[in-house]
């Protein structure tokens, strides 16, 4: 089935088999393989993009249903002039990864949140939804939930 | 600052990282298995022949139709299985003809992608006459259901220290005895286990995430019946492993098989629902203990007997509960520990190292056994604990289960969480609580564990390589392989620290058998403290080969010849001045390469926990969770501290939530996948002060020890003692792990009807 | 865990997607946010031979205040209720309490409220609301559109009284009066599980005296229930002074209603961590501490709206 996806500011046109969820079809068509699957039922988060905006878990979301949808995936996240995301600055400052597996997922519903909420530093609930909406098995979440709050500092007085 | 504070984050937080599952190779074929349905059964038959017709299947065989599959291989390392716990009870990679573990693999499918793979999976059809299962040691262990036809499902006994004489439990003035369950726990990285084969030419290149590469390459040679050079393992980023992924499993071999026998590029990512069946699980023991101690709290004996779960086959973990025995001494001077164990088979999949891989389950024994003495005698569990402490200066103490610990401070670690915790204000609101009959209870718990890092006699040591080319980069090289630690960016750093050059200079290859020829791994939390030792001992090499290369170039003795900040110098007034490079240029290639052994180490560290219980909905919440860890001196602070924080994290998860649970016919409750098995999310887990106190390895000459368990280790007991102190009426045996809602209600209601009774 | 091949549809109007679904040679899903069905597919339980997307149906979309009710489309997803006053009155209360329990921001940002109406959980917070407030479901057929009533449509697990070819076009929930305070507690081992139990209630007072009560169990049994018996405990007693909580003592009336519900309304199922008395406790405790809630917000309510006139 023909459709059209807008990854990241490109536009890519793709035969897609309606059965393939959106991740697979990052990964293996568009070769973006830094949307993980951790867990593949939607738990995780490893694999969680921006979608019109909106944080999604690419593996709930089939292929075809995002024809014409704008995406973004972590390879999106750094400035066209190359230099990093407030977010992907904060993450390493924090020691908010280790394996970096489930990293990509937090880091784009992190940035789905700032992008919607310019004073995010100023609701912890919402930055406590962002961090309590994925798994990560490495940091124990304490330096996750800083490094979110760091970048949306930045953001806020940037 | 730096952009990045480590060298991996650049990649890992811009969608660089390669993982297995990145790694495009044409051509490749995905393999999916088709998994058995029931616990325990006699297979009958199975037939692919659908399967074959699938559109996109290339091929699809049971294990009738490759009759070259080789077993599965087992282990002797580390005692982790014995040849006469293996004898007899093979483990096929594709079942023959009895199922011993629900999803044990009864085909595979290969297809041109997974999607394929698994269209051909849902068209074999296999039939299976089921038999009774048994899931747990006690049903086990009365062999009215064996695993294998004629033979015990007991597979290993084992034994530490001397019984203890009747005499002493007499003679006690106080004894407490206990039963605790080590439930089976999924050690759950957030990528499964992968393996890709890549046939070239006679050779074979694969990739795995993997904490053991050359182990790997090893089995893989055995099972081909190839020298061990015509392989080839690459790990690449790996996404965690928490001690699960260092074994060629059955589905490796299936997959290293196929490749070979097509010469075609063949795959297996494992995924989640197949992790949750068939990836190995930690813990998983009954324990009985009994711990004597005279009226002024001095512990006089303690015992502890183990019946480990090891799953269906024997091969990989049978003798891991020995950590366990080893370990039973805990913190303390007691003068008798004897402790004894069983492994036995049970139909789940197989029971292997999963962080901590023993030391918890005798951390937590002890720990909360503690805490139920401190109980009868009316005491302070702090005071109990100090007054047993193995005092600094007793260091190298043996203990009476056979362990020889390096160093230790423990009362320092236990001053510092409590004064972390600030222990007395938290006394006092438990005591205002108490007096307040809508105030939800309040606990405080403690835990002083002692663990082991760096592994065990004949695996100890490591081998690495330090190589300078003309432009005087250095090039490190060791048989490590990490999956998170962080050693790209710490061991250059600590080799440029050795050598006096900029960290810039030096860089880190790990996990590639054709880079470094001979290496053990990652596991035991040794890389710290066996290959950052490796990598000082080669410093130390290399600077004294490169001050021999100075002597001859400058014809001077070599005790004239100095070393400072990377370069070679005149030892009197420095009028010759060369660095590496320069050297190089001169002398020729430089590599140094050796093996280097350290001894074992025994980090430990007091654990504290405050929490806080709701009495009508059963739910704990943790408010206050305090880390004080000592593994010696510290190489990097922040990857050790975030070491302490994601074992924590998961030491929460076996207090807590997590817990394998079965269903009567021996199925794993787990249709739901992560929505059955629970780990912890941001939601449950408090804020974690970590500390850490400092009291180096005489072991290792960097005086590092192993960090990276701690958590896993002490963290659960803290929490447990901590629940069981917030309900001084419930008898601490009915707070069983995970302390789930349900669990914490019955327990209640058990001890108000002894009320009533009374 | 890939799906299992199916052929998809993707309608442009609601007459559209009865067409395909009145092909009833195929088993056929709709899909709205596909947060449970492709969940399902994933975990190999579902496996549908057609797939209905009616994301492309622009009717569909948007909610409104009708009279005094709540119309919900079918494409309205559960992050649109996060925002307190997304929905006027205490039903917007109810709905944003509620609704941060349904997962988290990436599962709310395409699952919808229709679709809980369509998969039929017994543990979903919707369904349960539905069935307490009289929700109305709207399907549209082959034969035209009809409306059920939520207490007459949940059947059983997953099963309702929509016939395969008909389409959720909407929900309908009533508003509630400013009188009227509202609750919600869940009750689960983690934040990733679905509700072991949760509770929701209503609750509307007069002079003094309980007028109405609305206690909605979510998974205390095999379909959404309303706590009728519980109910009528209360409705007509007196408000009395409330407990300064978060616990209720036994004695007092949510307390009570709290066991009714619990022994009497509920029929709840076993799960693992979770038996059938363990859910029962659960239940009653829930149920009085909504209650207890729901009495404080209306009083919150009542003191704002005081503040507002002075």
């Amino acid at each position: 089935m023909k459709t059209t996806l807008k990854v990241n500011g490109t536009d890519h046109v793709l035969d897609v088999e309606p059965r393939r969820v959106l991740a697979d079809v990052l990964r293996d068509d568009l070769g973006l393989t830094g949307t993980h699957l951790g867990c593949e039922h939607g738990v995780c988060g490893a694999c969680s993009i921006l979608m019109d905006g909106e944080p999604i878990r690419s593996c709930l979301v089939l292929a075809v249903q995002a024809d014409g949808r704008s995406l973004r995936t972590v390879e999106g996240l750094t400035g066209p002039d190359g230099e990093p995301h407030p977010l992907q600055r904060a993450f390493s400052a924090e020691h908010a990864l280790q394996c970096g597996f489930c990293t990509p997922g937090f880091l784009m519903v992190a940035a789905g949140a700032m992008d919607a909420d310019p004073d995010l530093a100023d609701h912890p609930e919402a930055m406590d939804h962002v961090v309590g909406s994925n798994i990560c098995r490495c940091t124990g979440y304490g330096p996750i939930r800083r490094a979110v709050e760091r970048a949306a500092q930045e953001r806020r007085t940037a | 600052m730096e952009k990045w504070a480590r060298r991996e984050d650049e990649r890992l937080l811009s969608g660089k990282g390669r993982y297995v599952a990145d790694i495009h190779v044409p051509g490749c074929l995905d393999a999916a298995f088709v998994r058995s349905k029931v616990a325990h059964g006699v297979l009958r038959a199975v037939d692919c022949t659908a399967a074959r017709d699938v559109p996109g299947v290339v091929g699809a065989w049971s294990a009738a139709d490759l009759p070259d599959l080789p077993p599965v291989p087992y282990t002797l390392l580390a005692g982790l299985s014995t040849e006469e716990a293996v004898a007899g009870r093979e483990w096929s990679a594709l079942v023959k003809d009895r199922v011993r573990y629900p999803g044990e693999a009864l085909a595979v499918v290969l297809g041109e992608d997974r999607y394929r793979a698994e269209d051909g999976v849902a068209e074999v059809t296999a039939t299976i006459d089921p038999l009774p299962a048994v899931v747990t040691p006690s049903a086990a262990l009365k062999d009215s259901v064996r695993l294998f036809d004629g033979m015990s499902n007991v597979v290993l006994r084992g034994e530490a220290g001397e019984p203890v004489d009747p005499a002493v439990w007499e003679g006690a003035a106080a004894v407490v005895e206990a039963t605790y369950r080590q439930q089976l726990l999924m050690p759950s990285p957030m990528e499964c286990r992968t393996v890709l084969a890549v046939p070239d030419g006679d050779r074979l290149t694969v990739w795995s995430g993997h904490q053991m590469p050359h182990r790997l390459r090893r089995e893989l040679a055995a099972l081909l019946g190839w020298s061990a050079d015509r392989i080839r393992v690459v790990v690449p980023d790996t996404g965690g492993a928490f001690g699960s992924k260092s074994a060629a499993f059955p589905e490796f071999v299936a997959v290293a098989h196929l490749a070979v026998k097509l010469g075609r590029p063949v795959r297996w990512i494992e995924d989640r629902l197949e992790s949750m069946l068939v990836a190995t699980r930690g813990r998983g023991q009954d324990q009985r203990v009994r711990l004597a101690a005279d009226a002024d709290g001095r512990l006089l004996a303690y015992e502890l007997s183990i019946d480990a779960d090891v799953g269906a086959y024997p091969h990989l973990g049978a003798g891991l509960p020995m950590q366990t025995a080893w370990m039973a001494a805990g913190a303390y001077t007691t003068p008798h520990v004897h402790a004894t164990l069983r492994s036995v088979l049970t139909n789940t999949m197989v029971t292997y190292p999963y962080r901590g891989a023993g030391r918890p389950e005798a951390a937590i024994a002890i720990e909360r056994t503690m805490d139920l003495l401190a109980r009868r005698l009316g005491m302070d569990p702090v005071e109990l604990r100090r007054r047993n402490f193995i005092p600094p200066d007793a260091f190298p103490y043996e203990t009476p289960v056979g362990r020889v610990y390096d160093s230790g401070n423990y009362a320092a670690a236990l001053d510092l969480a409590l004064e972390t915790l600030d222990h007395d204000r938290w006394r006092a609101e438990q005591a205002r609580r108490r007096t307040d009959p809508d105030a939800l209870p309040l606990g405080i718990g403690i835990s002083c564990y002692v663990e082991r890092s760096g592994g065990e006699a004949g695996g100890l040591h490591e081998f690495g390589s330090l190589q300078v080319t003309e432009d005087g980069r250095i090039t490190a090289r060791c048989g490590a392989a990490p999956s998170g630690q962080g050693h790209e960016t710490v061991f250059p750093a600590l080799v440029a620290k050795f050598l006096g050059v900029p960290e810039a200079q030096v860089r880190l290859i790990e996990g590639d058998t054709d880079e470094q020829p001979e290496g053990l791994g990652s596991f035991a939390s040794r890389s710290a403290q066996v290959d950052g030792a490796l990598f000082q001992h080669l410093a130390n090499l290399l600077i004294e080969e490169a001050r021999t290369r100075a002597a001859g170039l400058w014809e001077l003795p070599v005790d004239q010849v100095a070393w400072t900040d990377g370069s070679v110098h005149t030892a009197h007034n420095g009028s010759a001045l060369m660095d590496l490079g320069e050297l190089v240029k001169h002398t020729g290639p430089l590599r140094i390469e050796d093996r280097f052994e350290t001894g074992q180490a025994f980090p430990f560290g007091a654990h504290a926990a405050v929490t806080e219980v709701d009495p009508d909905l059963g739910l704990v919440n943790i408010l206050q969770l305090v880390t004080v860890d000592d593994c010696g001196v510290i190489l990097n602070p922040a990857v050790v501290r975030g070491q302490a924080y994601g074992s924590a994290l998961q030491g929460i998860g076996q207090a807590l939530y997590e817990g394998m649970q079965f269903d009567d016919d021996g199925v794993p409750h787990v249709a739901s996948g992560f929505l059955d098995y629970l780990l912890p999310t941001f939601t449950e887990v408090p804020p974690i002060e970590a500390k850490d106190t400092h009291t180096p390895s005489p072991n290792s000459p960097l005086g590092a020890k192993g960090a990276g368990e701690s958590g896993c280790i002490g963290t659960p007991a803290a929490i447990a003692n901590a629940v069981a102190d917030a309900l001084p009426a419930v008898d601490p045996e009915l707070l069983q792990m995970p302390l789930t809602p349900d669990r914490i209600l019955r327990a209640l209601r058990a001890s108000t009807h002894e009320e009533d009774v009374r | 865990m890939k799906p299992a091949p199916f052929d998809y549809a993707v309608p442009r109007t609601v007459a559209e997607a009865v067409a395909a679904l009145g092909d009833t040679r195929r088993k056929a899903q709709v899909v709205a946010g596909g947060q449970s069905l492709i969940l399902e597919m994933h975990l190999e339980r579902v496996r549908p031979e057609l797939v209905v997307d009616i994301n492309r149906i622009p009717e569909l979309d948007g909610m409104r205040v009708e009279g005094d009710e709540l119309r919900v489309g079918a494409l309205v997803r559960h992050a649109a209720f996060e925002p307190p006053d997304a929905v006027p009155g205490p039903l917007g209360t109810l709905l944003a309490q509620a609704v941060v329990n349904i997962a988290h921001p990436p599962i709310r940002s395409r699952g919808t409220m229709a679709g809980s109406y369509g998969w039929a959980h017994p543990a979903s917070e919707w369904c349960a609301i539905g069935v307490a407030l009289d929700a109305t479901v709207e399907l549209a057929g082959p034969d035209g559109a009809r409306s059920v009533a939520a207490r007459d449509y949940f059947l059983g697990p997953f099963r309702t009284a929509r016939l395969p070819q008909e389409l959720i076009t909407a929900v309908r929930l009533p508003l509630l009066g400013e009188n009227t305070g509202v609750g919600f507690i869940e009750h689960r081992r983690t934040h990733f599980c679905f509700a072991q139990v949760a509770v929701g209630t209503t609750l509307t007072v007069d002079d003094g005296v309980i007028s109405d009560v609305r206690i909605a169990l979510v998974n205390s049994a095999d379909r959404p229930l309303r706590a009728r018996a519980a109910e009528d405990a209360l409705r007509g007693s007196e408000l009395g002074a409330l407990p300064a909580g978060p616990r209720v003592r036994d004695e007092h009336p949510f307390a009570r209603a709290g066991r009714i519900a619990a022994e009497h309304d509920a029929a709840p199922l076993p799960e693992p961590f979770a038996d059938v008395d363990h859910k029962r406790r659960i239940i009653a405790v829930l149920v009085a501490r909504t209650l207890l809630q729901a009495a404080n917000d209306r009083r919150a309510r009542l003191a704002a709206r005081q503040g507002d006139h002075r």
